[in-house]
């Protein structure tokens, strides 16, 4: 089945972005990075924090709720970390990593959740960027993802800019595209799913990129694998993907 | 002690047409969706949501044709179930002028309101468009360290909604779990309503004050509405009804009237 696999291969690669001690968060429309944080905890041995936007820390649930702000992400928490707490750790810099979603993104990884068309009499009014205004430009590392990698959603100029910061990575159903947070520098193709290479990459993307540094992404491990089936959450993930999320 | 009970309709009436409203809760969890529902059953116009994520309550009114304003991070129904269809046509066809903000921008300025001061800082922004568009200030540290940080004007709703687990007949109002941003659009609104799924006496809520998330004397009514946050979740006592929301996004006037005919509400209290 192809979705589950641009799907599994989103969550993946989203889990791959954490690091070791770190405080990660996801937010509300953040079913991705809800099951890459779960997924993380149960395949890699490192200890890390997770903030949920419903307020649960280190809630990591068995079953996924539907939504990323549902109150199964407190369920055992030994603390509300409300959103008063979470988007303060945030602006003052302590939340290492924050998982942002986006419509369309630029090679700076700048994002447009807003609308397509000209902002005032939008074409498609989108959903709005949530925090990300807030948070993208104070976060040490950002990374994004958007379930369709065309030349209409990674483009070179975005038609609005509702988002800019310290993205360090953007995931796609088929690349991981990684850049330097703290510089002003483009993306660099980091990775390419197997079953694709560079060439097809450069043909479904809008902006232009780097490619030299780019190897086939690393085949999920055992453990991954058996991470994503115990989520059990396929038709879950499946949702994610733009035949649904009115994203295309 | 004073009884601020009310009925969920006179609640609605006396929210008058044109107001601005804060909703508390965000997306499908902890939102006061039944008073939402009665003000498009009293036929409400002109009214602002102000929410940093409103989703099925401001699609709802958008749907009635209630909505002429939003202040508003994020829409969307959330769930896996996509954007929130009636808003977006409000918007594009522009029925609906929206303020886009970034969630705590909406914030900050409530918490300026809060504190009685114009304005207040909130971090970030820089490299966004929401900037411009929204003419919002930036300002240098008047203390010297060189940071210019973005300031946005005061927000304060005429009204706030908000839907506690627990109440009594003053208004004091106990809230399990995240409460979202409902403690700052409390302090923020010039009235506040709280709807509640149960009554409970004030002896029961002194037992644990710190749940009480708001006190009554800043509560001008409270209306007492179990599963008042239906089709959505109410943390610890229901989940989303998914079926639900489902049913409310089929399209057409006849979906609608039979979403709002099969509301908790609409099937328990006597209609006053």
């Amino acid at each position: 089945m192809p979705e589950r696999r641009d799907a599994e291969y989103l969550v993946v690669n989203l889990a791959r972005a954490i690091r070791p001690n770190e405080v990660t968060f996801s937010g509300v429309n953040s079913v991705l990075p809800m099951a890459a944080c779960v997924l993380a905890r149960r395949a890699y041995d490192f200890d890390f924090t997770y903030l949920s936007v419903a307020g649960g820390v280190d809630v990591f649930p068995k079953k996924l709720p539907r939504s990323s702000t549902d109150p199964a992400l407190l369920a055992g928490t030994a603390a509300i970390f409300s959103n008063a707490d979470f988007y303060d750790l945030a602006t003052r810099g302590k939340l290492d990593l924050i998982f942002l979603g986006a419509a369309q993104v630029d090679a700076f990884g700048r994002t447009n959740v807003s609308a397509i068309g000209d902002w005032a009499h939008p074409k498609v009014r989108l959903p709005g960027g949530g925090g990300a205004a807030v948070m993208m430009p104070v976060a040490p590392r950002v990374a994004l993802w958007r379930s369709e990698h065309t030349t209409r959603t990674l483009v070179e100029k975005l038609e609005f800019i509702t988002a800019a910061g310290k993205t360090a990575v953007l995931v796609t159903p088929y690349a991981v595209f990684a850049r330097d947070p703290a510089k002003n520098e483009r993306f660099h193709l980091a990775s390419y799913r197997d079953d694709t290479d560079p060439a097809a990459i450069v043909a479904r993307t809008g902006f232009s990129f780097e490619a030299a540094r780019a190897v086939p992404t690393a085949p999920m491990t055992a453990r991954e694998r058996a991470a994503l089936d115990a989520m059990d959450a396929f038709d879950l993930l499946e949702n994610e993907l733009p035949r649904v999320t009115g994203l295309r | 002690m004073a009884n601020k009970i009310v009925s969920l309709a006179e609640m609605a009436r006396s929210i008058p047409d044109g107001s601005s409203i804060g909703f508390g809760g965000s997306f499908l969890h902890r939102a006061p969706f039944a008073l939402v529902r009665e003000l498009v059953r009293r036929g409400a116009r002109g009214l602002e949501v102000i929410k940093s994520s409103p989703g099925y309550d401001i699609d709802l009114l958008a749907r009635a044709h209630a909505v002429s304003r939003a202040k508003a991070g994020i829409v969307a129904i959330e769930g896996g179930l996509g954007l929130a269809p009636s808003y977006r046509r409000a918007v594009e066809d522009g029925e609906l002028q929206l303020e886009e903000h970034s969630c705590m921008t909406i914030v900050a300025g409530m918490r300026a309101a809060a504190a009685g001061v114009p304005f207040a800082p909130v971090a970030g922004v820089f490299g966004s468009d929401l900037l411009a568009l929204n003419h919002w200030k930036t300002v240098a540290d008047p203390y010297g360290s060189g940071k210019e940080t973005v300031v946005v004007p005061a927000i304060s709703p005429d009204v706030a909604v908000i839907h506690a687990n627990e109440a009594d007949a003053n208004g004091d109002a106990r809230v399990y779990g995240s409460p979202p941003w409902d403690r700052e659009l409390t302090r923020a609104a010039k009235r506040v309503f709280v709807t509640a799924e149960r009554l409970v006496s004030s002896a029961q809520l002194a037992q644990q004050p710190e749940l009480t998330l708001l006190p009554g004397f800043m509560v001008e009514a409270v209306a007492i509405v179990p599963r008042g946050a239906w089709p959505g979740s109410l943390h610890p006592d229901y989940d989303v009804d998914y079926a639900a929301v489902e049913a409310y996004l089929e399209p057409g006037d006849a979906a609608l009237a039979r979403h709002l005919a099969a509301a908790p509400e609409a099937r328990v209290f006597s209609r006053a």
